[in-house]
């Protein structure tokens, strides 16, 4: 059994840190950047750990991707745990409240920044990974869903992806990182994507054909020089990842997930011994 | 300074008062506003920060940053309309956006976005004025000394995102 109050705290700690700490990458990447507001955004991440502000006055919203092993056991349902974690990290720190309970007649704010985004998937094995990211609503609403035809060429796909990007990218706070879900159905296809923003800044796809097609479309997204905060200097974009799954012979549906410059994620892993 | 003399992509450092407000309060205003009532708050001259800012560290400072400004185009002619000089946001606006910038000879700035720990230390005051229901989408009034600025629009409709396109 692994206890609720465990898997709680070692989340509220992780939600904390990546409100308050920048990603040492994404650090380095801003150190190299001389442009516009180049000095405040230093300053901030050197602020923000130092008087554990956090990085944006955004806190988000936070989606879980949880694989639960098989073989463990848990007190209560996952997504009250987690929860309880964010209620406790977001009522307990100076963040803001982000959440509105319902979505288009009222939109009062729930008070605690719940419910959180939870989606669970059941794996073999006794292992508990939760990853997260804490997302803003400038870079989620960047989101598309294209159910492309199933004929489209790697040309027009990657047009498609860059077209969307050259679009709303400079609202989504760049330089961007860039998920792009592949097959599966439509809501597959935008799990995928999102779930991609949770990999390592500089992880390739283990296909080869994958991984030279992110690489291409970073190329591409940096030729546009959105820059930083829009302004047309430094990199447009970190890294663009890829994930894929079997789609039916008459569709092709793609997603585009869009983090922004400050990444912020983590992953929490447990093991029920 | 006078706004006549702004040009896109000129840094400032502003010290001063500004509102914020963003969404929730403007689409409040705005059924009072069409409705021909009273509104909560003063904005003749005033400067809108489009911003929600996080919980308070101490009386005075808190996380603040701007919020994407296309999403207020729909409500900058009624700014305007109530004699708003400014508007500061991120980001991008629409073409129309710029076009009653250029007609009521207004301007809009940009301010840093993911830099709010930063921000916060040039909060001098922060006061809620109105709408305190709607928790951080409320309107509040602050005084900020050296906040970052650049100028995205300026009064002629010449503006710093579409240039940069070019």
């Amino acid at each position: 059994m692994i206890k609720a109050s465990s898997i709680a705290g070692k989340v509220e700690t992780a939600l904390v840190e990546a409100n308050t700490i920048m990603d040492d990458k994404i650090k380095s990447s801003l150190y190299l950047y001389d442009g516009p507001f180049s000095s405040v955004l230093n300053e901030n991440s050197i602020l923000a750990e130092k008087l554990k502000l956090p990085l944006c006055q955004d806190t988000g919203f936070i989606e879980f991707f949880v694989f639960i092993g098989q073989e463990i056991s848990l007190e209560e349902p996952i997504s009250d745990t987690l929860n309880m974690a964010v209620r406790r990290a977001y009522s307990t720190n100076p963040y803001r409240y982000s959440v509105v309970k319902d979505p288009l007649m009222h939109r009062e704010n729930t008070g605690d920044n719940t419910p959180s985004v939870v989606h669970t998937f059941m794996v073999s094995g006794r292992e508990l990974e939760i990853r997260f990211l804490v997302k803003g609503g400038g870079s989620e609403n960047l989101s598309r869903l294209f159910m492309l035809n199933p004929t489209t060429s790697q040309e027009e796909f990657i047009e498609i992806i860059v077209n969307s990007i050259s679009e709303g990218g400079a609202r989504g706070c760049p330089p961007l990182r860039v998920g792009i879900g592949i097959g599966g159905s439509s809501e597959k296809s935008m799990l995928l994507a999102k779930f991609a923003l949770t990999r390592e800044l500089d992880s390739r796809n283990p296909d080869v054909g994958y991984a030279f097609l992110e690489e291409k479309l970073l190329n591409e997204i940096n030729s546009l020089h959105i820059g930083y905060q829009g302004l047309g200097e430094g990199i447009t974009a970190y890294s663009v990842s890829i994930e894929t799954a079997p789609c039916h012979i008459a569709i092709l549906p793609v997603s585009l997930a869009i983090d922004c410059y400050l990444c912020r994620k983590g992953v929490v892993t447990f093991e029920d011994r | 300074m006078k706004i006549d003399d702004l040009y896109p992509g000129q840094e400032l450092s502003f010290t001063g008062r500004l509102i914020v407000m963003r969404d929730a309060a403007q689409m409040r205003l705005k059924k009072l506003y069409e409705g021909g009532k009273t509104l909560p708050v003063e904005l003749n001259e005033a400067i809108v920060f489009y911003a929600g800012p996080a919980k308070l560290v101490k009386e005075s400072c808190g996380a603040i940053g701007p919020t994407t400004s296309l999403r207020m185009d729909g409500f900058l002619e009624m700014l305007f309309e109530k004699g708003v000089l400014a508007t500061i946001g991120k980001g991008e606006r629409s073409v129309p956006a710029a076009n009653l910038c250029k007609k009521y000879r207004r301007v809009y700035l940009i301010a840093p976005s993911g830099a709010a720990a930063s921000l916060a230390q040039r909060i001098e005051s922060l006061r809620t004025i109105a709408y305190e229901d709607l928790g951080t989408e409320a309107i509040f009034e602050i005084d900020v000394r050296d906040f970052p600025l650049i100028v995205a629009t300026d009064v002629n409709g010449s503006d710093l995102f579409t240039l940069n396109r070019r």
